[in-house]
């Protein structure tokens, strides 16, 4: 299942702000289910990739203590116009992304 | 009900492998580094640091500008910024909770179009200190800051 991401982003003085909000349940493996007495299945988000105009500016690698449903910012130099993508997988392989032009 | 959201799932993951065999989605080239394993499986902050790094040799900066509550309602949701800014050559940005059972929170790698700035939530069991560690031209500087965790307390 593609994950969903909403992501906005503005650029000031060549230096653009990307938030970034995504629909994961971020489940750390380590959470016990009180019912069956074992953990829930680990699914987080583990591999995130912010790119300008197609070329990579931040990759980051996540464990599962990113809160659920992550809200994400970075800084990265774009202008106006450029293009910001974000993709992202998870420890099962579900992938998401989104693309985003500056305003 | 549940035959219709079946329904719409299958559809979806179908829509998703069609793109991937088209090639309009390439997880395995566009997020090329391999998740940090090691780090992310340390125990203490000293090895999941070494795994990152190489070295677990940190030197306390005041130019990390780390922010995140004094005190959090709810741990689940701690929301931590560091802002590196201030610092030249910013090459990465970890994030540790010192006394969570594996303390790697996220690690972001810059290229050159990135400023050292992040900003997300992260989840915490108790009360305990955020640590952000800034690579900046090999060297590692730390910062750190406690953060009280009141479950099921009345913000006391």
């Amino acid at each position: 299942m593609a994950i969903n991401i909403r992501m906005r982003g503005a650029s000031k003085a060549g230096v653009a702000e990307i938030k970034a909000l995504i629909k994961h349940p971020m489940e750390s493996g380590v959470r016990m289910n009180k019912a069956t007495g074992k953990p829930y299945p680990a699914k987080y988000i583990d591999m995130v990739t912010i790119s300008v105009n197609g070329a990579d500016a931040i990759t980051s690698q996540w464990s599962g203590a990113v809160s659920a449903n992550p809200y994400m910012a970075v800084k990265v130099k774009a202008n106006a116009g450029d293009t910001i993508k974000v993709v992202l997988k998870d420890n099962t392989g579900d992938t998401g992304e989104e693309t985003i032009t500056l305003k | 009900m549940k035959r219709r959201s079946f329904l719409k799932g299958t559809l979806a993951t179908g829509a998703a492998a069609v793109a991937v065999n088209a090639g309009l989605l390439t997880p395995s080239t566009v997020l090329a580094a391999d998740w940090n394993t090691k780090a992310f499986t340390a125990k203490t902050i000293d090895d999941a640091v070494s795994a990152v790094y190489g070295s677990a040799a940190t030197a306390a900066s005041g130019d990390i500008k780390l922010k995140a509550p004094a005190i959090a309602e709810n741990g689940a949701v701690t929301p931590v910024e560091v802002d590196a800014s201030a610092i030249d050559g910013v090459e990465s940005i970890s994030i540790l909770a010192s006394k969570n059972p594996i303390p790697m929170v996220c690690e972001y790698t810059f290229a050159a179009g990135a400023v050292g700035f992040v900003s997300t939530r992260i989840k915490m069991g108790e009360t305990m200190n955020v640590i952000a560690i800034v690579n900046a031209g090999g060297k590692l500087l730390k910062t750190e800051q406690e953060v009280k965790v009141t479950i099921g307390g009345c913000g006391g």
